[in-house]
């Protein structure tokens, strides 16, 4: 049975009535209309659905919408101030990190929430960060590079 | 070289803001008001009669709007590939589980998935085959008996071999008679998929005028469009195909796939449907690659010359002839210049999913196959294996195996690049191993078209048809931009659909940049020859005085003199020709061929079999880089694809039934970040003749070489040589082991018997 529940998504209190079943990334998409977040497999395998949750990157496909009540969730449509990008996003884009852009969200989330992190930006860290990220169109070198690109913007050295 | 202002200079892309805010748009985001959704139910069954559907319980079920099974489409025949040898939704016969054989609207998913539960089908069971070299032998049940009043049915042996394509040259007996060394081996690929990371996605609606209108995830926006028309028997003028930004396709999106469906429960209901595959569906509703065996026997000579090479080569296709065999006569040489051939490919039907096109269908296997026959032949003649490749290559003026003559090409300079890139020959320290392979493949051409408005403010607006693929419309842009002379944000790159694009080719195959690129260059000349001859009349010089660059036209020996391309956009409202529109239409384009060669190097654990891939190399002659970032992208993105077909991607098939078994991305195995190296990418230069500013292709080639160039490097580290793919840490251990990692053996008299003499 439907209940209501309510997220901050962006900054925004957002109400939904979705039934218990509901993931939180079929609640973005569908009844919040924010449909950044992409759907690749609903199983949590491609890291597509990525956003934060307090804080925390996670598979949003693998989230109950209503085990997020009263969460902050944070997700692409949420990183840019007005025309000015996140230096996530900023970095993506001059180092060529996407091509057709449905694993983009996800990559550029979890990217965001590594950065958040207190993990040191080692190439192996890196790549453990993007381990549950599928992208098929780049072959990841550029990825590795935009990523590397914005921990610079941070202070902090990579390898 | 001319010293270009926007050309191979590496430009963000003009999709690149809304790809990484999440405003761009895809088929999945599309939400019409009052809008069904719409699952489809397919057959459990690998071959049987449809006795009866029984829907009754499914159109009772509060919330379903329609249900709709294959009767409800007009009795047509549709193809794939080249034979139009299948319904869009089964009628009397399923072939394969996973066939569609109806399919529901209802208000939510949900109630569309218990809809499906409650249609009844009563199958009969029918005799299958799955496994395609019984299918081809002739002792198995004939797939589909009437095969030969297939629309487009040209020539096979018969039983469930559904065509065979031939190339034959020289003297290929004599060939052999006169060869020191004759090396005869069979090799096997594995089933694989697309891979694309965004779902199959549709929403089809109705026009109040009855026209369809579809938001499609497609590479062929033209092709889904005529395709519908013939499955839903109405004119190609009724339908509208909007290509929504597409999240990979690899060649699974070029024609028709799942539109039919929520079209015709569109036309049933009178309101918008939208269909969205699940991941599972996308491996079991959507053609992939199936498994191919690869016969090659080649004849050399001691000093390394090849003097004859016979190829037999047997593509499983499944249920349906989708993207067929001809990579197995068109790549069956390689890069290399060999006088006496007899080639020889067989598509053979199977009861399995249909196969689709994936990213050059066939020649990462035929690659796989002939790149590793190479090395072999190498060390047979202890030559080598670069050597032996340089000795062997094609050169501009040999005829290629389809008897075009090789116009210029980069082949030699890609293999130099990469010799000198990882200082080959080399031998590595123990476990660990050096190997390489050459990819080739043409610039695709095909019908292309563009047209570029000259805009009141200086800006042009450019208007294709063809879907963005992996950064080509900024490519297309920087095209427009150098022609005219202007800043790539001064090209605006028009979203477009089917009524308002002239029709052009499917973005696959790598046409678009060739071609397409083509079309664009020839538009932006025509509008620019537009605009010097409106500022000729107005400066009162002639229009050969004149160029055309930063935004404006003047006078070439008197530069202050000139007008900007507002000025003159605006004046040309008024003018005697009108509005300045330049269009181009060109149908095809000449042979530029493209050739890739890669090196890796490799760790192979002795203990675990496992191989890890530590460099690796690739050099590809682009003709020109229109846009470097880009094109590295693509070289980078198409070698780990390769990467994984190499070393862990395998759709895994019962054997019994057919049936996909591994229908996920956590049991299909597709490359992560963490299983990759660093990709380095030589871009090498050699200028087409035709292609726009001498570019080339550059998508398919980087994907060929990596299963070949890693087994060689396999067998460079522990001195085993694998056949079978995927080079899995199983079949390296057991290969190691000395355990037989050759399953799969072509019977290859009886095929040369079946020719008859």
């Amino acid at each position: 049975m439907k209940k209501s529940l309510q997220i901050t998504v962006n900054g925004e209190l957002n109400q939904a009535f979705v039934e218990p079943y509901y993931s939180l990334l079929d609640t973005l998409r569908d009844e919040m209309q924010m449909t950044g977040t992409k759907k690749g497999c609903d199983e949590g395998d491609c890291g597509a659905c990525t956003v934060l949750l307090n804080g925390k990157p996670v598979c949003s496909c693998l989230v109950l919408a209503h085990s997020a009540h009263d969460g902050e969730v944070i997700t692409i449509e949420g990183l840019a101030n007005g025309q000015e990008l996140h230096p996530v996003q900023q970095a993506f884009v001059e180092y060529g990190g996407l091509q057709c852009g449905y694993c983009t969200p996800g990559l550029i989330m979890a990217t965001v929430g590594f950065l958040e992190g207190d993990e040191e930006p080692t190439d192996e860290n890196i790549k453990h960060a993007l381990g549950g990220n599928l992208c098929r169109c780049t072959g990841y070198t550029k990825v590795i590079e935009a990523v590397k690109a914005a921990v610079a913007t941070t202070g902090r050295k990579t390898e | 070289m001319a010293d270009f202002q926007v050309l191979g200079k590496s430009h963000i892309r003009v999709d690149a803001l809304e790809k990484v805010t999440g405003k761009a748009t895809y088929a999945g985001d599309v939400a019409l008001p009052g809008m069904l959704m719409c699952k489809v139910l397919t057959s459990t069954q690998s071959h049987a009669t449809i006795v009866s559907i029984d829907a009754s319980a499914a159109e009772a079920l509060p919330g379903v709007r329609s249900v709709i099974t294959g009767k409800d489409y007009p009795d047509a025949w549709f193809g794939s590939g080249a034979l139009k040898d299948r319904r869009i939704m089964a009628r009397d016969e399923v072939f394969y589980i996973g066939e569609p054989v109806a399919a529901v609207a209802a208000d939510d998913e949900v109630t569309a998935l218990e809809a499906l539960d409650l249609i009844k089908v009563e199958y009969k069971d029918l005799e299958k085959v799955v496994d395609p070299l019984q299918a081809i032998s002739g002792k198995s049940v004939e797939i589909h008996p009437d095969m030969e009043g297939f629309e487009g049915y040209g020539f096979a042996l018969g039983g469930n071999n559904c065509t065979m394509l031939d190339a034959d040259r020289g003297d290929v007996d004599q060939g052999f008679k006169d060869s020191d060394v004759i090396v005869e081996e069979t090799y096997h690929t594995q089933p694989i998929s697309q891979g694309f990371l965004e779902p199959m996605a549709c929403v089809a609606n109705v026009e109040a005028n009855g026209r369809l209108d579809i938001y499609a995830s497609t590479q062929g926006p033209y092709q889904v469009r005529s395709q519908l028309a013939s499955v839903l028997d109405m004119p190609i003028g009724n339908i509208k195909v909007t290509a929504m930004e597409m999240g990979g396709g690899f060649g699974a999106k070029l024609r028709l796939a799942l539109e039919a469906f929520p079209a015709l429960l569109a036309m049933k209901t009178g309101r918008p449907v939208k269909l969205v595959n699940t991941r599972e569906e996308t491996f079991t509703l959507n053609g992939p690659r199936l498994e191919t065996n690869i016969y090659l026997k080649t004849g050399v000579t001691n000093d390394g010359r090849i003097l004859a090479r016979e190829a037999r080569s047997i593509f499983d296709v499944g249920a349906y002839l989708g993207a067929g065999p001809n990579s197995g006569v068109g790549h069956g040489l390689g890069a290399y210049n060999i006088s006496n051939f007899k080639l020889r490919s067989y598509g053979v039907y199977t009861n399995k999913i249909y196969v689709g096109s994936y990213r050059a269908s066939g020649v990462a296997d035929m690659t796989f196959a002939t790149e590793s026959h190479t090395d072999v032949i190498a060390h047979r003649l202890g030559m080598d294996p670069l050597e032996f490749r340089i000795k062997n290559a094609l050169s501009e003026g040999d005829t290629g195996v389809s008897g075009a003559t090789l116009p210029k090409n980069g082949l030699m300079e890609t293999m130099e690049a990469l010799k000198e890139r990882m200082g080959l020959p080399k031998k590595l320290a123990k476990g660990h191993g050096v190997g390489i392979a050459v990819g080739e493949w043409r610039s695709g051409s095909g019908p292309s078209t563009a047209s570029i408005c000259v805009n009141e403010d200086g800006t042009v607006s450019m208007l294709t048809g063809s879907v963005d693929i992996s950064g080509s419309d900024t490519s297309l842009a920087q095209i427009a931009a150098e022609t005219l002379g202007l800043r790539l944000d001064q090209v605006v790159v028009a979203k477009r659909n089917t009524d308002m694009a002239p029709f052009t080719g499917p973005s696959g195959g790598s046409r678009i940049i060739y071609s397409q690129g083509k079309a664009v260059q020839n538009a932006a000349e025509d509008a620019k020859a537009k605009l010097l001859e409106l500022a000729a009349d107005r400066l009162g010089v002639s229009a050969e005085a004149l160029e055309c660059s930063g935004g404006k036209v003047y006078v070439q020996d008197n530069p202050p003199q000139s007008m900007d391309l507002g000025q003159l956009g605006r004046m040309s409202l008024s003018s005697r020709g009108g509005p300045i529109i330049g269009t181009a239409s060109l149908s095809s384009m000449p042979y530029a061929p493209v050739f890739n060669a890669q090196g890796v190097e490799v760790i192979v654990d002795k203990e675990t079999g496992q191989v890890r891939v530590t460099r690796f190399v690739q050099a590809q002659d682009v003709g020109k880089a229109i846009n470097p970032m880009g094109v590295e992208g693509q070289l980078e993105g198409g070698a780990v694809q390769g990467i994984g077909r190499a070393l862990s991607e395998e759709i895994l098939i019962d054997q019994e039934t057919g049936q996909v078994r591994n229908a996920s991305l956590a049991t299909y195995l597709m490359p992560l970040a963490l299983d990759m190296p660093e990709i380095e990418t030589i871009l090498v230069e050699v200028p087409s003749s035709d292609g726009p500013f001498g570019a080339r292709a550059v998508a398919e080639s980087p994907g060929f070489g990596p299963p070949a160039a890693i087994a060689n490097a396999i067998y460079d580290a522990v001195g085993v040589r694998i056949k079978t793919l995927p080079l899995s840490a199983e079949r390296v251990l057991a290969a190691i082991q000395g355990r037989d990692t050759d399953e799969y053996r072509v019977d290859v008299d009886e095929l040369r018997a079946a020719e008859g003499p």
